[in-house]
């Protein structure tokens, strides 16, 4: 085995085997230490969210306005909803975020298993939010939703809905749906001609999960799955994808950019996120008062002025002023979209998150 | 100095250094691929008496109880999500029995109480499952990592096919591996000879040309591709510019897109050792063979290759080996199809947290890998390249 | 025949390098089209790169993890090559351990080191991510050194002894001055090593620890702008520079 790893290391030692330069080494050590000492120090209370147009509005609206009405320094990180990265944190006890903002069926699993804190109600005003705003570990964030949409500029006229989305013939091209059971099954369903009232009876069944991957089986060649909310705009934008079911937040404010995007909104899908504390964060106190700042209609209205946020705040989401001037509040259409269903998704989540995530490898 | 037998030591530190951040965790990953700590932990009295059961049809109420005591126990505590998630993944199904358990709140006798609440609780492979895990060792990991399953009866069963995917994607990683490792060889031989053949002063300054992208790093040269490949990218560019195609291709996100980019970053690992090898020829030998009558492909066939075999075994090896782990230039370039192994060792790892899984991959990745150098290195006499 | 066959090397050679030399005018584009030919030069993406933070600081974490990961490497190899040369049979288990991290695939490596790291807190720190460079860049230092004594005559050291150095004298004054091109090529290579290393750094790198290449792969995978192309542009022109050093360096001996 030596003589298999010499070669190995050979070709590419080969490279540097004659040169003549000597570093002043002594010098480097004592940089490089004293650089990296100087790195480790106490961190200060950090948020994460999804990214996007929410978070660099949310950066200056909520965080940074707790941060200069509190005093406390406030940074913000971004994630891709992966409950991985902080059960990992939990687990190694090496927790470095302290506010997460965690998708609703994910929250409750996640305060199941231990990953967040129980919201301290004496801290946050549970009077505040819309029915069914606040559970054990969250409250009630901001609406959120998928949606189809592309670029008018490369396809003139694209499918209306989900069905017509998988006629490949009509419209050839890859499509980008988020890399997850949750969306994707129910996309397939109503591609396959489910009613929306019947879809999460119907996915309960073993043989509606049949149906829906014998569904996506259908033009799997032609599928292509998103992870950050950042990748359907820049795909489709660079025409490497046809067509998209992205975050309609940042669709929608890509349009109003200027951009030549149709978004469709009656093939919303949408549900709420929740801020979460992550369990043994050491700014567990300043996480509960920096939640109970974000969810205050003030700095929401602020907020719903520079994006068109639906938050679970009820004085501002039924606020009839600011559902007037944001359009693309997800709030504002309901009634079209499909409600993704939380306690379907507690209950069925693990085992068709793995039974899609093998379908996707295969 | 200190007589020689003793110098050694001064490789110590390194090796030191070598334990703690390389053999140490190959170590513990060998480790983490086999062990089940999650039930011992969140329901130790369950699992120390399943551990005596014996198997045989349903256990006794001392069980039942121990389980009915501690299931709302670890789901007050917050801690019932290791376990929950833990034997969800050897039985579907698992999580939502346990959960629910655990809020309705048992009472005594439990043996009768359970059933009631849930009837998968008087089924007796829901046990089997539960005893497996209270072992604190498991072959799970190993297994599912080869589509395989254990049974109710302890028996090794292949995973149903809707649920199986890691054969499909071993035999996917080596198939992208052969090849590029065998279109490098294709291209680099020639290439590798030319150079072998030209003057000093030019064959020196052809292999710079080869060493230029060779030391830039292999996500330059992805991202480069990445910006060729798009659809409003050079490439498509120069392919209308000629007229090869009147609207832009699909490049990116493709099978081609995957094994071109491998094949640029990977050539210069074969053309190296082969310029060396061909550059030792002595031409005499050429020579004596035309002097001789034979034609120039017997010449190149019986001669030439051989004395090449060396280089070729050794650029093969490097480039398949390198090849076997690619990860990033898939998941840059490549469509969900051109995913290789690589890639769910990261997503067990950052999406789904098993380590166990992750594990089990890596090892039998490495198994594999180790296998077919270990075959090569038997038929190419390596050490005479050296 | 044999003009033939160069052509075909020069068509290979061009392969090589072509999306480098794509990318380089690219990165001068004035606007946000990433495609040939670009009609306006201007420096707009230069200067977005040297003011963004994020690059800013994938830069500094880049050249500080570099930096320590040289000096680690090359300490500890130059001193493992020269024990492994005077060693007796030992010494060749040395050398096969000590190359290990070459042949283990960077993926494995790279979770294998995130199973032990996060269990001592050594995840998401620099200086944890300084360990795990030195140890897979460890193996080119030590092949490098050992190579070059190959040629050294082990006499000079017992004559040295004869005369009474002591051994850290005899190391000082005799084994490393002669070693000295060695050991900088090797410093440069665990450079270069640490400087293009992404795998390991996916693993344990959080984003206060992004290095230039996980900062590449987020803007790759994020938001494509010729940024990107700068950064490549920018690290590939770091390369060349370390590879230029060789070449001036060799014609000089």
């Amino acid at each position: 085995m030596l003589d298999e790893i010499l070669a190995v290391g050979n070709t590419r030692a080969n490279l540097a085997r004659k040169s003549s330069i000597m570093i002043r080494i002594p010098s480097l050590v004592v940089l490089a230490i004293a650089a990296m000492v100087s790195v480790g120090q106490a961190r200060d209370l950090t948020v994460v969210g999804f990214g996007g147009g929410f978070q660099e509005n949310a950066r200056k609206h909520l965080f940074q306005g707790f941060a200069a009405s509190s005093g406390q320094p406030v940074k913000d990180d971004v994630y891709d909803g992966e409950q991985a990265r902080i059960a990992a944190m939990v687990k190694t006890r090496d927790v470095t975020w302290d506010v997460v903002m965690v998708e609703a069926p994910e929250m409750i699993r996640g305060c199941e298993d231990g990953l967040y804190e129980k919201i301290d109600w004496t801290v946050v005003n549970r009077g505040k939010f819309i029915p069914n705003g606040t559970a054990t570990c969250g409250a009630g964030a901001v609406g959120w939703g998928v949606a189809l949409f592309y670029d008018t500029k490369r396809i003139g006229n694209g499918p209306m809905t989900y069905a017509q989305l998988w006629d490949t013939k009509m419209w050839p091209g890859k499509r980008l749906l988020r890399n997850s059971a949750k969306t994707t099954l129910e996309i397939a369903l109503l591609a396959d001609g489910v009613s929306r009232t019947d879809l999460y009876k119907i996915l309960a069944t073993k043989v509606g999960q049949d149906r829906a991957f014998a569904k996506l089986d259908a033009i799997k060649p032609d599928l292509m799955w998103w992870k950050s909310g950042a990748q359907p705009l820049q795909l489709v934008g660079s025409g490497d994808v046809a067509f998209a079911v992205g975050f309609v937040g940042r669709t929608a404010r890509a349009a109003q950019d200027g951009a030549a995007y149709k978004l469709l909104w009656q093939t919303l899908l949408f549900s709420f996120d929740f801020w979460t504390v992550v369990k043994g964060s050491p700014n567990t106190p300043q996480a509960m008062k920096l939640i109970d700042y974000m969810t205050d209609a003030g700095p929401l209205r602020d907020l719903a002025k520079d994006w068109a946020v639906s938050p679970a705040t009820a004085a501002v989401a039924q606020d009839p002023a600011v559902r007037a001037k944001n359009p693309a509040m997800v709030a504002e259409h309901a009634e079209e979209g499909v409600f993704i269903d939380t306690e379907f998704w507690v209950q069925y989540g693990d085992d068709l998150e793995r039974r899609f995530a093998a379908w996707v490898a295969r | 100095m200190r007589p020689p037998s003793r110098g050694w030591l001064l490789s110590l530190p390194a090796l030191a250094l070598v334990g703690f951040a390389l053999l140490l965790p190959l170590g513990l990953m060998l480790v983490t691929a086999v062990r089940d700590p999650e039930m011992a932990t969140a329901l130790p009295r369950s699992a120390a008496l399943l551990r005596a059961w014996d198997g045989t049809g349903l256990p006794d109420e001392a069980v039942f109880a121990a389980l009915g005591a501690e299931l709302p126990l670890a789901a007050d505590g917050q801690f019932i999500g290791g376990v929950a998630g833990r034997l969800n993944f050897e039985r579907a199904g698992m999580r939502s029995l346990l959960l629910r358990t655990a809020r309705a709140r048992p009472a005594a006798p439990f043996s009768m109480a359970l059933p009631a609440l849930d009837p998968q609780w008087a089924d007796p492979a829901v046990w089997h499952v539960l005893r497996r895990a209270s072992l604190g060792v498991t072959p799970l990991y190993l297994l599912r990592s080869l589509d395989l399953d254990v049974a109710a009866d302890g028996s090794v069963q292949a995973l149903p096919s809707d649920q199986s995917v890691f054969l499909a994607l071993f035999a996917r990683s080596f198939a992208i591996a052969i090849t590029v490792t065998v279109v490098c060889l294709l291209i680099g031989y020639p290439v590798a000879q030319a150079i072998a053949g030209m003057t000093r002063r030019w064959s020196q300054m052809a292999l710079a040309l080869v060493l230029i992208p060779f030391w830039i790093s292999i996500l330059v040269r992805t991202t480069a591709w990445f910006i060729v490949l798009q659809r409003d990218g050079p490439a498509n560019g120069l392919l209308q510019w000629i007229g090869l195609i009147d609207t832009p291709m699909q490049l990116m996100f493709t099978r081609f897109a995957v094994l071109l980019a491998m094949v640029h970053v990977l050539l210069p690992f074969v053309i190296l050792p082969l310029v060396v090898v061909m550059r030792r020829i002595d031409p005499a030998f050429l020579r004596a063979a035309a002097s001789l009558g034979a034609p120039h492909w017997r010449r190149f066939v019986s001669i030439y290759l051989p004395l090449t075999l060396p280089g070729i075994g050794a650029g093969a090896l490097i480039v398949f080996m390198l090849a076997t782990g690619f990860y990033i230039t898939p998941a840059l370039l490549g469509g969900p199809g051109d995913q290789m192994v690589s890639a769910s060792i990261a997503d067990y790892v950052n999406v789904t947290l098993n380590w166990g899984m992750a594990a089990a991959i890596s090892l039998w990745l490495l198994l594999g890998t180790g296998i077919l150098v270990g075959a090569t290195a038997l038929i190419v006499p390596m050490r005479r390249w050296r | 025949m044999k003009t033939l066959l160069r052509l075909y090397a020069i068509v290979v050679l061009l392969f090589l390098l072509a999306p480098l030399i794509v990318v380089l005018p690219l990165s001068f584009s004035a606007n946000e089209m990433m495609s040939l030919p670009v009609r306006d030069m201007s420096w707009r993406w230069y200067r977005d790169f040297f003011a963004d933070d994020h690059w800013r600081m994938a830069s500094r974490n880049s050249l500080l993890v570099g930096l320590a990961t040289m000096v680690l490497a090359t300490s500890l190899g130059t001193l493992a090559a020269i024990g492994i040369r005077l060693g007796g049979r030992q010494a060749r288990v040395v050398l096969t351990l000590l190359c290990l991290p070459i042949v283990v695939p960077s993926v494995i490596a790279g979770l294998a080191i995130y199973l032990v790291f996060a269990q001592l807190g050594l995840v998401n720190t620099l200086a944890g991510l300084v360990l795990a460079h030195s140890v897979l860049a460890l193996p080119y230092v030590v092949l490098t050194v050992h190579a070059s004594l190959r040629d050294f005559d082990p006499q000079l050291l017992r004559a040295a002894a004869s005369l009474g150095a002591k051994p850290a004298m005899t190391l000082r004054s005799i084994v490393l001055p002669l070693l000295a091109p060695a050991i900088g090529a090797g410093a440069i290579f665990a450079f270069t090593i640490s400087f293009d290393e992404l795998i390991v750094a996916l693993f344990i790198a959080g984003p206060e620890q992004f290095t230039l290449p996980r900062q590449m792969l987020a803007s790759a995978r994020e938001y494509l702008s010729p940024t990107l192309a700068v950064a490549a542009v920018l690290v590939s022109v770091a390369s060349l520079l370390l590879l230029g050093l060789y070449a001036v360096l060799q014609r000089g001996r």
